[in-house]
């Protein structure tokens, strides 16, 4: 048996009252639901059949599927899950609506594109049921007048992965996770590593909005936060010179921001070849580095500029409005987000929890714990702003103006100042338009 | 093939049959030979990859044969859904599609041919132009349609709207343009009816145009991808929309991806090889008038 | 009676297609981000997308695309198709070589270039490095990366354009070149003189069927370029469809953007409409 872990939210248990600002729910019952909550027979459900449209990420399958089939046995109902594909799983939801044949539960992203569709599950599961998750995700599910849209089902956290063996190779040491590195030390450590063992690269890091925004967040500044544009721009064109300054010598894969357009493109790969030392992604990585790499590698704290820690993301689920079996699709996203079911779920995937209990306790992860401590560490190192930032309605877009724009730079077509200056004014007219 | 031999300075030299052979024959079979390289070099390539792990696709400079021929690509690929049911699904859409297709284009073609009526231009434009609005753009509007006819959640629902394809009503009638007056012109004298003229004289003497269109609408279900993922539902997904749920959010694993687009165009090579001489006549017939 | 025989395809194309598509045009003067909920705004839309400067890039590069393709294509084809006829030996094997790219999903063939074409790694650059040759960024520079686009189509349809053309040249009568012969035509005159302009109605089919291809061009490009380097390669379908479905939905703006496009294509079927008529009355 492993000892249970533990970590601490405590580093930014202060709620961040810009995000919290507007969607402050009715009552804050603590914990477990209790008064208001109306109870759902589950008699009455049996029988009852539920579409499910869900997304892989490959591992979490097998676990998704078990735990729906502990729900129907529990319940006596049956559940159809619909895999699609990851990039079309926005249009073919969007679709479905406009036909009014949406699934009853999805798997998404984000729950804001979906806007006046989604079911509200207080009536359902009490108001209190949003406090069993963490405070830093609720501008991501409650609404205004305390509404539950969905319930975050996982937490993702940006980070970095270092080969150790070239690491190890060069003779350069991995900073351990109570002791973060500055963007200084790594990018000296990285490129030292590259020089010794000649790999293609120092650094690499995902063409990804939702990566960039990591770096910003180290540095203290957000394109927005909530519905507003927040981005500073020295700050920023400060935090990226060293990511750019690598691009432009190539020693940070530049092909990647260039050959595949507005389509994204991870450099898994590149790590995976051993073609570079630092790899800058999250932890979502984790379990496909445990299946396919040949070498030694580890999770690494995140770089420091102003801040320390990563840049949150992660899954919600969530049922429609125009689903025939409210109830059912109620206690199903309950059921499936439960402690125990959560845990399973995340032992499966390396994913990090988003229940306050699992949080707090920690979890038991079958595989590469060392590394998922390192993401748990930063979690609680975590801009506090960052939350709001990913959470916020206006992020998918926000973060497809920033890839562009840094596709500009990187092809060298804009000057890394002229391009953030860029990104201001079109973040202004992403919020105007709203 | 001719043999490569050096250029020999006096334009023409003996082959090893001993007929002479002049610069302009050589070039032409070095640039057929180098087009057919073009063309299968990429094919090979993606044929030997999918046999390679992930790590080993990352290598530079890449391997030419894999390390050791995985399997597993294959296997882990189809063992994630039911196969046998997105293929018996596939199967049927591609079938019935492609039949409805050539009943109801060639009846349109033969309209557009052979007679003479009110409008007639002004449907052919029409077909024409909006062959060229893409499904992406119409995709909602459309979608609406089919789910308030009731056909989404049935494999009819990926058969009946894409039938009416413009692409095969252009391809029928440049066919058809062929056909002598004359002949339909015979036949009614006889008496004939107009249904019967075109079951029993129209229809045989396209039959390399049919031909062309079926192969294509067989390719076009065969390959579609958007709709029926719009359409489908757990127990209607055809094949491409089953295979594509491995591509997740921030790992696509190239190596499964490769092994998915080569099982997936087998099918369609070997058709192609069975019927290769009725294609090669059907498309050989599209451009003649 | 011929209103009975286009019934059912006409049926069939006005319900899902031609309706929606009348649906999708009135769109373009409502606002809506999520294709449910709108908000009438008149011809905003088109002051909007007019305005944009990826409207106009991605206008301009499908015009480009669309006009290399189609020349090229056509172009190719007929050189391919004048090889193929003089060459007996293998003469059925490059047919079948030639046509294997068509027999390919568009998702399928984009996949495999962009994997071919990677500056680092792909399979070309590569090749051109064992004899020494720097790697060439295909498709990291927006030129450069224009002609892969435009190649890659070819290399897709041309083995299909290829029949059309060798059907057309094998119908020629062959006493029309021993005529020019005794004139004491040469090869090339015979060519320019004899097969070119017997060839036209041929071509002319090449050149529909590669317009339509043209302008339809989404799923190759996107899974090859994506529409990059920073948009080079992003056609108006791609744009209207990230418009539509990408991060930040539009529907009215997606609309307005069809229906330009709609505009544009069907004045370019009435041009070739009216050249084809008059190429059927001569």
């Amino acid at each position: 048996m492993r000892v249970r872990r533990t970590f601490s939210l405590g580093g930014f248990a202060a709620a961040t009252a810009l995000a919290l600002s507007g969607c402050a729910p009715g009552t804050t019952t603590s914990g477990t639901t209790s008064v208001a909550v109306p109870s759902i027979d589950p008699a009455s459900l049996a029988g009852q059949t539920l579409d499910y449209m869900y997304f892989t990420d490959g591992p979490d399958l097998q676990a998704t599927k078990a735990i729906i089939a502990d729900f129907e046995k529990k319940y006596s109902v049956k559940v159809n899950i619909e895999v699609v594909p990851y990039a079309d799983h926005v249009t073919t939801l969007q679709t479905r609506i406009a036909g009014n044949n949406p699934p009853d539960v999805a798997r998404v992203t984000a729950l804001s594109p979906f806007d006046g569709e989604l079911l509200d599950l207080a009536p359902y599961l009490g108001s209190g049921f949003a406090d069993e998750f963490i405070k830093e995700a609720r501008p991501g599910f409650v609404g205004a007048n305390g509404e539950i849209f969905g319930v975050p089902s996982d937490l993702t956290m940006n980070g970095i992965f270092v080969n150790t063996d070239l690491f190890a190779k060069a003779g350069v040491t991995v900073p351990t996770a109570d002791k973060p590195w500055t963007w200084d030390h790594m990018v000296k450590a990285a490129k030292e590593v590259q020089a010794k063992t000649g790999t293609q690269y120092a650094f690499a890091i995902d063409k990804s909005g939702h990566r960039l925004s990591t770096i910003l967040a180290q540095n203290d500044t957000f394109m927005i936060q909530g519905d507003k544009v927040t981005l500073d721009v020295t700050a920023a064109t400060a935090a990226l010179q060293p990511f750019i300054d690598m691009t432009s010598v190539n020693i940070s894969p530049k092909d990647l921001w260039l050959e595949s357009g507005s389509r994204y493109a991870g450099a898994n790969a590149v790590f995976l070849a051993q073609q570079t030392p630092v790899y800058m992604s999250g932890n979502w990585q984790v379990a496909q580095f445990t299946k396919n790499a040949t070498f030694g590698w580890a999770a690494a704290p995140n770089p420091c500029l102003k801040t320390c820690g990563g840049f949150p993301g992660g899954k919600f689920m969530t049922a429609f409005a125009g689903s025939k079996v409210k109830p059912l699709a109620a206690i199903f996203i309950q059921f499936v987000n439960n402690a125990k079911n959560q845990e399973a779920f995340l032992a499966a995937t390396n994913f990090l929890p988003t229940r306050k209990d699992l949080a707090k306790n920690g979890v038991n992860y079958p595989l590469r714990q060392a590394d998922m401590d390192v993401f748990l560490a930063e979690v609680g190192r975590t801009n506090e702003g960052a939350y709001a930032g990913a959470y916020s309605p206006l992020f998918d877009a926000s973060s497809q103006a920033f890839v562009k724009q840094i596709a500009q730079v990187i092809s060298g077509n804009k000057q890394l100042s002229t391009a953030i200056q860029d990104l201001l004014t079109d973040l202004k007219g992403i919020a105007a338009r709203g | 093939m001719t043999a490569t031999q050096p250029i020999s300075p006096r334009r023409t030299w003996s082959s090893i049959s001993g007929k002479r052979v002049n610069v302009g024959a050589l070039s032409r079979v070095v640039i057929l030979i180098g087009l057919s390289l073009a063309v299968l070099t990429p094919l090979l390539w993606m044929i030997l990859g999918a046999f390679k792990t992930q790590e080993e696709l990352a290598q530079t400079p890449p391997t030419l044969l894999p390390r050791s021929w995985e399997l597993g690509n294959f296997a882990e690929a189809f063992s994630s859904f039911d196969f046998p049911r997105a293929l018996f699904n596939s199967v049927f859409v591609v079938i019935f599609a492609t039949v409805l297709t050539l009943i109801v284009n060639s009846m349109a073609a033969y309209a557009l041919a052979k007679y003479n009526f009110r409008g007639k231009n002004f449907l052919f434009i029409v077909t024409l132009a909006t062959i060229m609005i893409p499904l992406q753009v119409i995709l909602i509007p459309a979608y609406q349609v089919t789910a308030q006819l009731g056909l989404t959640n049935s494999l009819w629902g990926m058969i009946i709207p894409a039938a009416a394809t413009p692409t095969g009503v252009f391809l029928l009638r440049q066919y058809m343009l062929t056909i002598p007056d004359e002949l339909i012109e015979a036949a009614r004298v006889d008496g004939a009816r107009e249904f019967k003229i075109f079951l029993r004289i129209v229809l045989p003497l396209c039959k390399p145009a049919l031909a062309v269109l079926a192969i294509f609408s067989v390719l076009w279900r065969w390959n579609d991808f958007l709709w029926p993922l719009v359409v489908s539902n757990r127990d209607t997904r055809t094949l491409p929309v089953a295979l594509r749920q491995f591509a997740s959010q921030e790992v696509v694993p190239f190596n499964l991806v490769l092994a998915i687009s080569v099982f997936s165009i087998i099918p369609v090579i070997v058709c192609f090889l069975l019927f290769q001489r009725q294609i090669v006549i059907g498309v050989a017939a599209t451009g003649i008038k | 009676m011929p209103y009975l025989f286009i019934f059912p395809n006409m049926l069939i194309f006005g319900l899902f297609t031609i309706y929606p598509a009348i649906n999708g045009f009135n769109l373009s003067l409502y606002s809506s981000k999520n294709g449910r909920a709108f908000q009438w705004v008149g011809f905003r839309n088109f002051e909007r997308i007019v305005t944009d400067n990826e409207f106009w890039q991605a206008l301009g590069n499908t015009l480009i695309f669309v006009v290399g393709f189609v020349a090229l294509s056509t172009v190719f084809s007929i050189i391919v198709a004048v090889l193929l006829e003089s060459q007996r030996r293998g003469r059925s094997f490059f047919r079948a070589v030639f046509f294997v790219p068509v027999l390919l999903s568009p998702v399928v063939v984009g996949l495999l270039w962009h994997w071919m074409l990677q500056r680092q790694g792909g399979l070309l650059n590569e090749a051109i490095g064992t004899v020494g040759m720097s790697p060439v960024p295909w498709l990291a520079e927006s030129g450069l990366a224009m002609v892969c686009v435009v190649a890659v189509g070819i290399w897709t349809h041309f083995g299909f354009y290829t029949m059309i053309v060798l059907a057309g040249l094998q119908s020629i009568d062959g006493n029309l070149y021993q005529a020019a012969d005794l004139d004491g035509a040469g090869g090339w005159q015979k060519f320019y003189l004899v097969t070119l302009p017997l060839l036209t109605p041929t071509s002319l089919v090449v050149l529909i069927l590669s317009t339509i291809s043209g302008f339809q061009a989404f799923d190759f490009i996107y899974n090859f370029t994506g529409g990059g380097p920073v948009g080079g390669t992003t056609l108006m379908v791609q744009y209207i469809y990230e418009k539509a479905f990408g991060a930040s939905p539009h529907y009215g703006l997606a609309a307005a953007g069809s229906v330009i496009l709609f505009v544009i294509v069907l004045a370019l079927t009435l041009v070739n409409w009216l050249i084809g008529r008059k190429n059927e009355m001569d």
